[in-house]
């Protein structure tokens, strides 16, 4: 399933680069606006920029600083104000409240290209929210499911999990504790979650969270961090409780940290996401929009990479590592 | 003994001249008005450096970026209306951040609770108003009995209320954001007075927007949106009270001489409590202008606001040992916040320069604000 | 003499073991300048507190304008026309001069019926000036923080303020300290000037040309207990002293 979706984004984009070529496009303009400054985003903002290069378009970027809906609006507000933006790529921050701003963009003639987390349900077919253009991420629910699997195996099928997450109400984070919980309730019986916490997007939070359920849960078996500063903050306190190796350890998204503590053996799996792909393919759906193409689908999954102390020296699973060349 | 009388008299008359020499009384002019030369500085290097990086085609200086910054400005400014009164009393809030956030999660259960049992559009938002604000007193009353009663610091207090009132959003909003309110709330926090269309069938639109599609949207403004308007009524009356009512006079009194206020019979004490319930309830005001605008309550939201704040109050000249300041300059003070902020994004600058400029303009502005001393002298001669 | 406009009678105020004043009686009358005197720790200024409200007497009573009060508090004491001026003065630094002499008694006028109550600041300015005028007393601009006045401007502030709320009896509390030569003459001409309107002031002062120059009577205290109290007239520097050190003691019947 998720594999057709994403050949159908590719042949899209290949129609999208003959587009470009065959015609003498009018420049597009398009503004990336991630959910905060980390490696995942970062990666992320490469696939944007080749593509802009790849495809002749012109990318106004900003980080905001901390991760918030009150940080990132005024910065929507005024990449709107500018004027002169054809498409806002973004990863909007919050899956209610950012609805508001984003449909203001759409009333000012922008149009909105959700990456890695969506508004809503995410359905902009016949969901509550169908003004962005499409959802270009990965389908986090089956993540957590993913992560949920490789957390059993890795503690021997029983045992107790926590969960470190980062914000209520985003999409992506949400769907992958959900993932991780449907999982372990429909098909590992001896395996119970004591707990799940928000580190909202910090990961000294996170560590100090984490701590305190080693201290509280003495047999605690495995932790799974729902993305960048959650597992590296998960990471962090279970090497701190010196439990490296006993307390096993799932992540999700394959930062330099979290490689380092799977070669460690704190962590036993990395779920890497593909942002190059998704910040690619949103450049891509811009230009083929500005084309005329009407046919885009509304929803693209971008498939996981699982990383593992087997495959991790394998060049074509390690260039999934997010890596931002200096 | 009556001629050195009459020299004496003299004498004694013409002491108080020596601070005002010509010089001096420029620069102390100059002083006052610097943060309002900084603003107009700010602003005309934006319009010139935006239009030069982007050859034109943006403009800094358009209508709907102006609205955008009184709207960016709204949530700094009302925190730091209160805390104005606050600091000018010598004393600081702390919690002011935390407090708009649980009075944003305290409207947005009560506008979802009264609208889902039944109550039209506009109940439900007054109901969130007055949770909003009833919620904001009753921490400001707290803070004020233990601040004024039991003498602890206002540092301490407010920040440990500050912290207690976090725990407590969290637990009312269940560690999540509070969703679900009714869609029509959002028109109500992000409509405006008035609206304007540009070009054909263009002109000025008052309260009902126009219901435009496609290209037609791209050309309306809207004019002054109600959280500006609201914003505007409070800063009013903030204005008038501090500088024309008795209230606002022992304010400053208190800053200046808290034994000397309380000699001459004013009641310290109740004053103080007051003085905390007014900065809660602006806190409170704000949170509830959040919850309108983004549809849900959040207990984050206020987090960064606080210092914020802070730095808007004293860049726009409120000393923090109290007793002088006012508050158009603390609107000032927001503006710039809010000016830089807008710009750089625009400028496509990277977010992080907002920090090391704002923090850079707190700076000298204390530096300003010690150097005036110095040049009055203060007056001891004996 | 007149009925005096206060009496003290046998006042006695302890703190915990120590007895701070003890049976003490005294009379001020009307347009005179009385002088209290006392080495540190003789009991002046909680002698001064106990009339002016900031605290109350243990034993004894106190009576002002013929009818026996006892002020809970010092505003009290200020409704019933005792205005003291403390060493610190009690002024606020960063208001001006009309604000000052008006604080906590604000003017205010009423508009929309009774609904919104401003500061009447033309009223204040204009009285504060009047008042300033029958102490002869001049100030180029009013209307500047009292800060960056000298400090026997300032004193001048707080005896203009005391006039004009109409005080019945004024407590000057080491008036002339840390003032400048010229100051301290100027002080004492408002005092004199005082005394000539018919107000009465006591003077706790450590200054003894003061005394002379201004005082009509005095009162001695020493280790809380009143030692001497007599016409200035009838004194002199060192036997003041004396009184003052507790080498004299007219209270010992000799």
């Amino acid at each position: 399933m998720t594999r057709k979706h994403v050949f159908g984004a590719l042949a899209v984009a290949a129609v999208a680069l003959g587009a470009s070529g065959a015609m003498a496009q009018e420049k597009i303009k398009v503004g990336f606006l991630p959910g905060v400054v980390d490696p995942f985003y970062q990666v992320m903002e490469l696939g944007v920029n080749k593509a802009a290069a790849d495809l002749g378009v012109e990318v106004v970027t900003q980080v905001p600083p901390t991760w918030g809906v009150e940080v990132q609006t005024p910065i929507l507000d005024a990449l709107i104000a500018r004027g002169d933006l054809d498409y806002i790529i973004t990863a909007p921050t919050d899956k209610d409240q950012m609805v508001g701003p984003l449909q203001a963009a759409v009333d000012a003639g922008i149009k909105v290209i959700t990456v890695d987390t969506f508004l809503g349900d995410g359905d902009y077919a016949d969901g509550p929210v169908t003004f962005p253009i499409s959802y270009i991420g990965s389908d986090n629910v089956e993540g957590g499911r993913i992560a949920a699997h490789g957390l059993a195996e890795a503690i021997g099928g029983k045992g107790k999990v926590y969960i470190n997450s980062t914000n209520p109400n985003v999409s992506s984070v949400e769907g992958r504790a959900v993932g991780f919980q449907e999982e372990i309730k429909e098909d590992h019986p001896d395996i119970e979650v004591v707990g799940l916490d928000f580190n909202l997007d910090d990961p000294n939070t996170a560590t100090t969270q984490t701590a305190a359920v080693l201290q509280r849960v003495p047999d605690l078996a495995g932790v799974f961090g729902t993305n960048v500063f959650s597992a590296q903050g998960a990471g962090t306190a279970v090497v701190n409780a010196g439990l490296g190796g006993q307390v096993q350890v799932v992540a999700y998204d394959a930062t330099q940290f979290a490689i380092e503590q799977l070669n460690a053996g704190t962590v036993s799996m990395v779920l890497a996401q593909k942002p190059f792909d998704m910040g690619y393919l949103a450049v891509t759906f811009a230009v083929a929009d500005a084309a005329g193409v009407t046919s885009l689908p509304k929803r693209v999954e971008t498939g996981f990479a699982i990383i593992d102390k087997d495959n991790v020296t394998d060049p074509e699973v390690a260039r999934f590592i997010y890596q931002v060349p200096n | 003994m009556a001629d050195s009388d009459t020299r004496l008299a003299e004498r004694y008359g013409g002491d108080a001249s020596a601070a005002k020499t010509p010089g001096r009384h420029f620069i102390l002019t100059l002083s006052r008005l610097w943060a309002w030369a900084f603003l107009a500085l700010l602003i005309a290097f934006f319009v010139v450096s935006i239009s030069l990086t982007t050859g034109g085609s943006v403009s800094f200086l358009t209508l709907r970026n102006s609205q955008n910054i009184l709207v960016a400005i709204t949530p700094v400014l009302l925190l730091g209306l209160g805390q104005t009164f606050v600091i000018i009393a010598a004393g600081i809030d702390l919690s002011v951040g935390w407090v708009m956030s649980l009075a944003s999660v305290l409207s947005a259960l009560a506008i979802r609770g009264t609208f889902n049992a039944g109550a039209p559009l506009f109940v439900a938002a007054i109901a969130g108003f007055l949770a909003a604000v009833g919620g904001a007193a009753v921490v400001g009353l707290f803070n004020g009995v233990i601040i004024a009663k039991l003498k602890v610091p206002a540092f301490i207090v407010t920040l440990g209320s500050g912290f207690i009132v976090r725990g407590v959003s969290l637990l009312l909003s269940e560690n999540t954001t509070v969703i679900g309110l009714p869609p029509g709330i959002r028109d109500y926090g992000n409509n405006a007075l008035l609206y304007y269309l540009h070009g054909e069938g263009g002109g000025f639109f008052f309260v009902d927007r126009p219901q435009l599609a496609g290209e037609a949207l791209r050309r309306l403004d809207p004019i002054l949106p109600w959280p500006v308007v609201i914003t505007a009524i409070v800063v009013a009356i903030a204005v008038f009270v501090l500088r024309k009512t008795q209230f606002g006079r022992h304010t400053y009194a208190i800053g200046g001489n808290m034994e000397a206020a309380r000699r001459t019979g004013i009641n310290v004490d109740r004053h103080i409590i007051m003085l905390y319930i007014l900065s809660a309830g602006t806190a409170g005001i704000a949170g509830f202008l959040s919850t309108l605008r983004f549809t849900a309550g959040s207990a984050v939201i206020g987090d960064a606001l606080l210092l914020q704040s802070i730095a808007a109050v004293i860049i726009g000249g409120v000393s923090l040992f109290g007793g002088a300041g006012n508050v158009i300059g603390t609107v000032i003070g927001a503006l710039i916040i809010a000016v830089l902020t807008t710009g750089l994004v625009m400028l496509n600058v990277e977010a992080f320069w907002q920090f090391i400029v704002v923090g850079s303009v707190v700076i000298i502005a204390v530096l300003i604000d010690q150097s005036r001393d110095l040049i009055i002298g203060r007056g001891r001669s004996g | 003499m007149a009925e005096p406009i206060l009496s003290v009678r046998n006042l006695t105020k302890r703190f915990g073991g120590l007895t701070a004043v003890n049976d003490v009686s005294w009379d001020v009358h009307a347009g005179e300048v009385v002088a209290l005197l006392g080495d540190n720790g003789a009991g002046k200024s909680t002698l001064i507190k106990c009339i002016s409200g900031v605290h109350q007497a243990d034993e004894g009573e106190v009576i002002f304008r013929g009818r026996r009060v006892r002020f809970a508090r010092p505003v009290d004491a200020l409704a019933n026309g005792i205005e003291t001026i403390y060493q610190d003065l009690a002024l606020a630094q960063n208001l001006d001069v009309p604000s000052n002499i008006f604080l906590g008694r604000e003017l205010k006028r009423r508009y929309l019926g009774g609904l919104i109550r401003m500061l009447d600041e033309k009223r204040m300015t204009r009285e504060s000036q009047s008042a300033l005028d029958s102490l002869d007393i001049h100030f180029p601009n009013l209307l500047q923080p009292i800060e960056s006045l000298s400090g026997g401007q300032r004193q001048a502030v707080a005896i203009a303020r005391a006039v004009y709320w109409d005080a019945r009896l004024m407590i000057m509390d080491e008036p002339t300290n840390n003032l400048g030569v010229p100051e301290q003459h100027k002080v004492l001409e408002l005092i004199r000037r005082l005394r000539d309107q018919g107000v009465p002031v006591i003077l706790i002062t450590h200054t003894l040309p003061d005394v002379f120059a201004v005082a009509d009577r005095l009162m001695v205290m020493h280790r809380g207990r009143k030692v001497t109290e007599k016409k200035t007239a009838d004194t002199s520097t060192e036997e003041l002293v004396q009184y003052m050190v507790g080498a004299r003691d007219d209270s010992v019947a000799a």
